[in-house]
């Protein structure tokens, strides 16, 4: 068992205050992803769950074992890198071998265990190289080889595919997926691409400034991002957002003004705000279809990509509204277009941000 | 590399470098010239550049005029050797400390060291005369060696530091993940990537050591025996005359194991003072 639960952690560096009180309970064999844009802690909060760096308070439990000051061997972490972290002047098979030669392991079962990780991860013929002589995805791979020979309980993983080029990094995260499911481990991965996040997690915690805005599955932040900035963060592209005015507002209901006039009833609980209140309307671009009596856009840039033509244009005064429309869509770029929107599959947020609960979203996203 | 330098800024810079090298080179080959004359040519008048009776006769007679000739050539290569070795036993750590970790009054250090670079060993002469007889290390070997290591370990810790601090922090911490202490990571990870930058420093150290003899010989050391050459080299001044051919002679031949050294070492040097520069 290595449930990872984190109790209260925050840091700081002098006077700046980087992680605000995270608390987070991570299941045993659970694959959580962090992310977030650079700056908001993510990589710190890795750093200190490997123990690199100290939380300034809070307790980091691995197993149930309070191991907040335990060196990271003692805590059953490994970690890999951004850069990979190899040792330029040692074989693939020495630094695969670097962390059992530094337990001084004897040498058939280190040997073993080396060519077991080699193994599993394809490297067996390039045991002799040198780092140097292997392809970003070869380095990659070695780097997660030295993880795993120590078996650890935990598995780190910081931003290790955005040394890769795009191709690699599809494939890679396919690897990475099956290598969680073939090591049965608990893994941890720090990334700020949300593509990554969404494809590979089984539940995602999504951090701003120094704290943690959801946790919870893919299709949960999906469906219901609790916030703005969840729901800008997740989904590509971003959702639209675009401000209106309450005319009238209960719990089973509101309606809104959008900016441009169009009126829409949306089934979302209103229950704690009131008429005149100044809301934002969150359209995600791939929920709108061309169609009368809907709200009209001026198209300015088109990108069709075959499966979908991406369309930007502006709503009302002036708001940036991006629509991914299925297939060849007839649409020119310098033309208005009508489009519409199920108010089902629209989310509103108050003026702090917080989202107004949702009474028509999809079920399943509720138990992930 | 980018060549895109015009013909005449290319005069212009080999101009330059060549102006450069004669100024830098010519006592060498005045050196070696008069190395080769006989000694009662070097003072003929009209003075002559090129001569007919050129012969490497002070070469081999300078081993009788000076009899200990040999012993001042080891005791130069000796006493910068064992400069060399105990100044890197002390700065390999002192730079990894100062390029990795934090203590009070770090920066603080730093500058005294550089301050202490600005001081010549001459100025400190005295007190350090003082020192070396009330410890009982007047004329011998140690009486050169101390004084050249305390002069060369500022040097030797901001060069290394400052390659040290090249080395990507990942690795180390890495290598902490994985269990290894402080030590293990140094010895098996940092100083193996360091090597060149040891090369360089350790060379510059020796360089260093080599020049630097002369002064603490001459003043802390009355043993002919363990004079180094730069020291020795007063021997060839005798009551009624110079042998001048034979002095040139001896301090080209002395000055040979330290060009050596830099032949070897030179892809090293140029290695190992641009690393880091570029993204590999």
């Amino acid at each position: 068992m290595a449930t990872l639960d984190l109790m209260s952690i925050s840091k700081s560096f002098g006077s700046a205050k980087v992680l605000h009180d995270i608390s987070l309970a991570i299941n045993d064999k659970e694959f959580v992803v962090f992310v977030g844009p650079s700056g908001c802690g993510k990589s710190t909060l890795l750093r200190i769950i490997a123990g690199l760096e100290e939380a300034t308070s809070g307790q980091i439990m691995i197993g149930g074992e309070d191991v907040s000051t335990a060196h990271p061997v003692d805590r059953g972490i490994s970690m890999v890198f951004q850069s990979y972290a190899l040792y330029p002047h040692l074989s693939v098979y020495e630094n695969i071998a670097f962390p059992l030669r530094v337990q001084k392991m004897e040498k058939a079962e280190l040997d073993a265990r080396v060519q077991q990780a080699a193994g599993i991860l394809q490297l067996t013929d390039k045991l002799q190289l040198k780092p140097g002589q292997l392809s970003g995805g070869q380095r990659q791979r070695v780097a997660i080889g030295r993880s795993i020979v120590r078996n650890p309980k935990v598995f780190l993983f910081d931003e290790p595919l955005s040394n890769l080029d795009a191709a690699l990094r599809g494939d890679m995260r396919v690897e990475l997926s099956q290598l969680h499911r073939s090591l049965d481990a608990t893994m941890v991965y720090v990334t700020h691409d949300q593509i990554e996040a969404m494809t590979m997690a089984d539940r995602i915690v999504v951090l701003n400034g120094g704290r943690v805005e959801q946790f919870g599955t893919p299709m949960e932040l999906y469906h219901h991002p609790k916030t703005k900035f969840v729901a800008q963060f997740i989904g590509q592209p971003n959702m639209n957002l675009i401000p209106a005015t309450v005319s009238a507002a209960d719990p089973t209901g509101v309606k809104v003004a959008l900016s441009g006039g169009h009126e829409m009833v949306l089934p979302v609980d209103g229950g704690h705000i009131s008429t005149g209140d100044r809301v934002e309307v969150g359209i995600r671009p791939e929920h709108v279809h061309i169609g009368d009596g809907g709200f009209p856009i001026s198209v300015n840039v088109l990108e069709r990509l075959g499966g979908v033509s991406i369309t930007y244009g502006t709503v009302g005064d002036g708001v940036r509204f991006c629509a991914s429309l299925p297939g060849d869509a007839q649409v020119q770029e310098g033309q208005p277009l009508a489009l519409n929107v199920s108010p089902e599959d629209c989310h509103v947020f108050d003026a702090s941000g917080d989202v107004l609960r949702r009474k028509a979203a999809p079920a399943i996203a509720v138990n992930g | 590399m980018m060549d895109k330098y015009t013909k005449l800024q290319l005069v212009g810079i080999y101009a330059a470098v060549t102006v450069f090298l004669i100024f830098i080179l010519l006592p060498f080959f005045e050196m070696f010239m008069a190395s080769l004359r006989p000694l009662e040519h070097l003072f003929r008048s009209p003075y002559q550049f090129w001569s007919d009776d050129f012969s490497f006769q002070a070469y081999s007679d300078m081993w009788e005029t000076v009899p200990l000739l040999g012993r001042y050539i080891f005791n130069s290569v000796f006493i910068a050797t064992a400069v060399t070795l105990l100044t890197m036993i002390f700065v390999v750590p002192a730079a990894y400390a100062y390029a990795r970790l934090d203590f009070p009054f770090k920066n603080g250090s730093l500058a005294i060291f550089l301050g202490v670079n600005m001081f010549t060993g001459a100025v400190l002469l005295i007190p350090l005369y003082r020192v070396l007889r009330s410890i009982g290390l007047l004329n011998t070997y140690w009486a050169m060696i101390i004084p050249g290591v305390a002069f060369l370990i500022p040097t030797g810790i901001w060069l290394l530091r400052s390659y040290l601090e090249k080395i990507p922090r990942e690795l180390e911490e890495a290598a902490f993940v994985d269990g290894a202490s402080r030590l293990y990571t140094l010895r098996r990870v940092v100083l193996p990537l360091a090597t060149p930058g040891l090369i360089v420093v350790g060379t510059a150290v020796f360089i260093g050591a080599y020049a630097q003899q002369f002064l603490f010989a001459i003043t802390f050391n009355q043993q002919r025996e363990l004079q180094p050459l730069p020291a020795g080299l007063f021997e060839f001044i005798g009551y009624q005359d110079v042998t001048w051919n034979q002095m040139m002679a001896a301090a080209l031949t002395g000055i040979l194991p330290v060009m050596v050294i830099f032949l070897f070492l030179q892809k090293y040097l140029v290695a190992g003072l641009t690393a880091g520069a570029v993204k590999e």
